[in-house]
């Protein structure tokens, strides 16, 4: 009967290959469109100009929040340097994506947490004593959708918020709510929360947001997994947009880009716009380098303040290394991130993928930072 | 066998017939008397099948030593110190043996479920198409059910998030509503309908097929003479089933549902899709915070985030898995081959005992006999009409 042994052998071989396939996608917005590099090259602050004579692949993963982002910047880059492919695996998603890439098969990781102390260490082995650059790439925010009928704007303040996804605040017309909104109507129902069930980058952000600005409410630790049971955890930012749209008396949390025809809370009476992300990294965002030129970013949500300001932003990183093993690939490389960090670049995903810009002035960082990439 | 090769000519072997071989042992000397000649294919496909069967072995092996070798830094590793597995998915167990728990909990609460409903519903196709159905019918419905298998998991798991979920939604409402009391259906009911129940029905069905499948080949099994005895001594359909097909396929139902139980352990991308994990150890059906969370889901949910150690983790996690399945077929094959007492049988051939229904080959008169016997022991063998009229004695004795 070895058959049924080689079926159960083959069912974790077919758990692995799943597994590698699940990707924790969250990005839903189009990016068919090739737009030519030229349509809004205009006016552009921070430029670079791909030498379009360069061949070769880069091959890289890792976040799939910037899945589709990568795909516009595929597209655009490739339309101008025709010899370049450039393969992007979100499927890894950021962790493996940083796996990989420590291991020596990607040219570039894109991870949705800069690297830890410890992976920065070991990436010298391949890196060279530099060390790797994080450099922030992607912008978004994380948008709090709902389904609750009857009621079309919603507003929560930030310590509601909290108490609602620690699962303090159970039903929808607690005081704390009706407070965050004057003279709506709020039903009875229960509060279902909608959470991730798999790893992801928008849960690293979003927590991020609620233990720097609720630490007494969100005791929790800011981490990349969903860390209290009680909630309806989905599986990727689809699933909780589906999920929501289902369900009444749901509120989740996903990438902006992503939540489709959901609607979205205001948080702190200010509704998520690209400029209002972009405001959000230009107000709150520091340098902490782990490395000479590295760009680790670190948000003070205190400082998220404002009608302008969105206070959830969400931020995803190209990781590359300070010194290539093999000169081409560092020109290639170069020439595509240095690419994807210009102001064109940002235009193409904000366009194709719905993400907010980098401010011009951490573009130009980038670009001094790259430079010293050989 | 080994000593073929030096009669590879075909004219020594032919000139000197057996002797050389003589001294190798009675298996050679009969080989050899089969055919006298032997042939470029027969070593080619001798060499191919061995070498199948031995790549089996290796890469079972291979799989279990990867899992084993993958596992042990996070098995041995302490969780609540080390910083790669104190936070993600991992923070908040002490050690491995704390995550894997309810996980194993999860995966085998979820794959019973699916086997409640799954089992029952399997074996009624496969009696249907065997037993029931017009000939032109039963061809059309199985090759339908077969069908079933051919579909993708991801399929089942959109369709149980787009249509399962809503459907159950007045189900799990009543059930919370009426039979709240009951462990199984407490707990807050859920909104969304992303439960275990939900995810435990399209699992059922995802394993129809290969219930039907094997069950209906062992029904079909069942000696003609046993049924036309059992009908001609006056039994109905469902009597005439109940005391030739049933005793017969017993063990073959048995394997049939442990095959589609491992099936259940192993599926994932449905279950992730569809049920709202939590790594808990918990009964309940309707809720959406207090699923058990399965190992396989638990994997591709949590890979692609994980660093080097958290795969490890859950690689470990896999091992796990790869244990369950292993004990679950033991134990199928186990039942198979122990229960019925046929095993010498098959034995006897000098063959390797087929799996599931085929080492249950019909014993021919005897249990004919046997069969007859019980049914003639009623004393009723001129009747024809209703049910009932068979007791649960000739059950019981049909079923020796």
């Amino acid at each position: 009967m070895k058959f049924k042994n080689v079926a159960a052998t083959g069912a974790v071989f077919v758990a692995a290959a799943l597994a590698l396939s699940a990707c924790a996608s969250s990005t839903t917005g189009s990016s068919t469109t090739a737009s030519t590099a030229s349509a809004s090259a205009t006016a552009a602050a921070v430029v670079s100009t791909p030498d379009a004579s360069l061949t070769g692949t880069i091959t890289a993963g890792g976040s799939s929040a910037q899945a589709n982002a990568e795909t516009a910047w595929t597209a655009a880059y490739t339309s101008q340097v025709k010899g370049v492919t450039v393969n992007y695996d979100k499927s890894q998603g950021s962790g493996g994506g940083v796996t990989n890439w420590l291991a020596g098969s990607y040219d570039f990781a894109g991870s949705d947490a800069p690297l830890t102390a410890a992976q920065q260490t070991s990436s010298q082995a391949n890196c060279g004593t530099g060390g790797s650059l994080n450099l922030p790439v992607y912008l978004d925010g994380v948008a709090l959708i709902y389904n609750l009928p009857g009621v079309t704007t919603l507003n929560l303040s930030t310590n509601t918020i909290a108490n609602i996804f620690a699962l303090k605040i159970t039903t929808w017309n607690d005081p704390a709510i009706a407070a965050d909104n004057p003279g709506v109507t709020l039903p009875t129902s229960a509060i279902t929360t909608v959470t991730r069930s798999d790893g992801s980058g928008t849960t690293q952000n979003f927590a991020n947001f609620l233990s720097a600005t609720a630490p007494s409410i969100w005791t929790y630790p800011a981490t990349n997994t969903w860390p209290i049971a009680g909630t309806s955890a989905q599986k990727g930012g689809a699933g909780v947009v589906q999920a929501v749209g289902a369900g009444a008396g749901t509120i989740g949390y996903a990438d902006h880009s992503a939540i489709g025809t959901a609607t979205a809370a205001t948080v702190n009476k200010v509704a998520f716009s690209q400029a209002g992300a972009t405001a959000a990294f230009a107000a709150g965002a520091t340098t902490v380098p782990t490395t000479t030129g590295d760009l680790s970013q670190k948000f003070d949500y205190t400082k998220l303040t404002g009608p302008s300001i969105y206070p959830i932003p969400l931020l995803s990183y190209q990781i590359v290394c300070t010194t290539f093993k093999d000169p081409a690939q560092a020109a290639l490389t170069k020439s595509y991130v240095g690419y994807v960090a210009s102001t064109q670049g940002q235009q193409i995903a904000a366009k194709n993928a719905g993400s907010a810009q980098v401010p011009d002035s951490m573009l130009t960082q980038i670009q001094t930072s790259l430079a010293t990439v050989k | 066998m080994q000593s073929a090769p030096t009669s590879s000519s075909g004219s020594s072997a032919k000139t000197t017939g057996n002797t050389p071989l003589g001294g190798g042992g009675s298996k050679d000397s009969a080989a050899t008397k089969r055919s006298t000649r032997v042939r470029p294919g027969d070593f080619i496909f001798k060499g191919l099948s061995t070498g199948s069967a031995v790549l089996i072995m290796v890469i079972l092996a291979g799989v279990a030593l990867f899992l084993i070798i993958s596992a042990i830094p996070a098995i041995t590793a302490d969780w609540s110190t080390n910083d790669q597995l104190n936070t993600g998915p991992t923070a908040a167990f002490p050690n491995f043996w704390a995550y894997v728990g309810p996980l194993i909990w999860g995966t085998l609460w979820s794959a019973a479920i699916a086997l409640l409903f799954g089992a029952p519903i399997g074996i009624g196709i496969a009696l249907f198409i065997s037993h029931y159905a017009p000939r032109r019918l039963a061809s059309i419905l199985g090759y339908l059910v077969d069908l079933l298998a051919a579909v993708p998991s991801i399929v089942f798991g959109l369709w149980g998030i787009i249509v399962i979920r809503p459907f159950l939604l007045p189900l799990s409402d009543w059930l919370s509503a009426n039979l709240g009391w009951i462990p199984l259906f407490g707990g807050a009911v859920t909104t969304t309908g992303s439960t275990i129940l939900a995810g435990a029905l399209v699992l059922a069905v995802m394993i129809l097929p290969i219930i039907t499948s094997i069950s209906r080949e062992i029904f079909l099994q069942t000696p003609r003479l046993h049924e036309e005895a059992a009908l001609a001594l006056g039994a109905t359909r469902w009597e005439m089933i109940r005391l030739s097909v049933f005793p017969y396929a017993k063990s073959g139902i048995v394997s049939a549902t442990l095959l589609g139980l491992g099936r259940a352990l192993g599926e994932t991308m449905a279950i992730a899709l569809i049920i709202s994990p939590a790594i808990l150890v918990s009964v309940r059906l309707i809720t959406e915070g207090q699923n058990s969370q399965t190992i396989a889901a638990n994997i591709a949910l949590n890979f692609p985030i994980a660093t080097t150690l958290q795969r490890d983790a859950l690689i470990g996690t896999g091992l796990m898995l790869f244990v369950i399945s292993l004990l679950v077929n033991s134990i199928a094959r186990f039942i198979v081959s122990g229960g019925s007492g046929k095993r010498k049988k098959s034995k006897g051939n000098g063959k390797p005992s087929m799996p599931g229904p085929l080492s249950q080959v019909p014993t021919g008169d005897a249990a004919t006999v046997l069969a007859m016997d019980a049914v003639g022991r009623s004393g009723r063998a001129g009747v024809v009409d209703t049910e009932g009229h068979i007791s649960e004695d000739d059950i019981e004795g049909a079923g020796k």
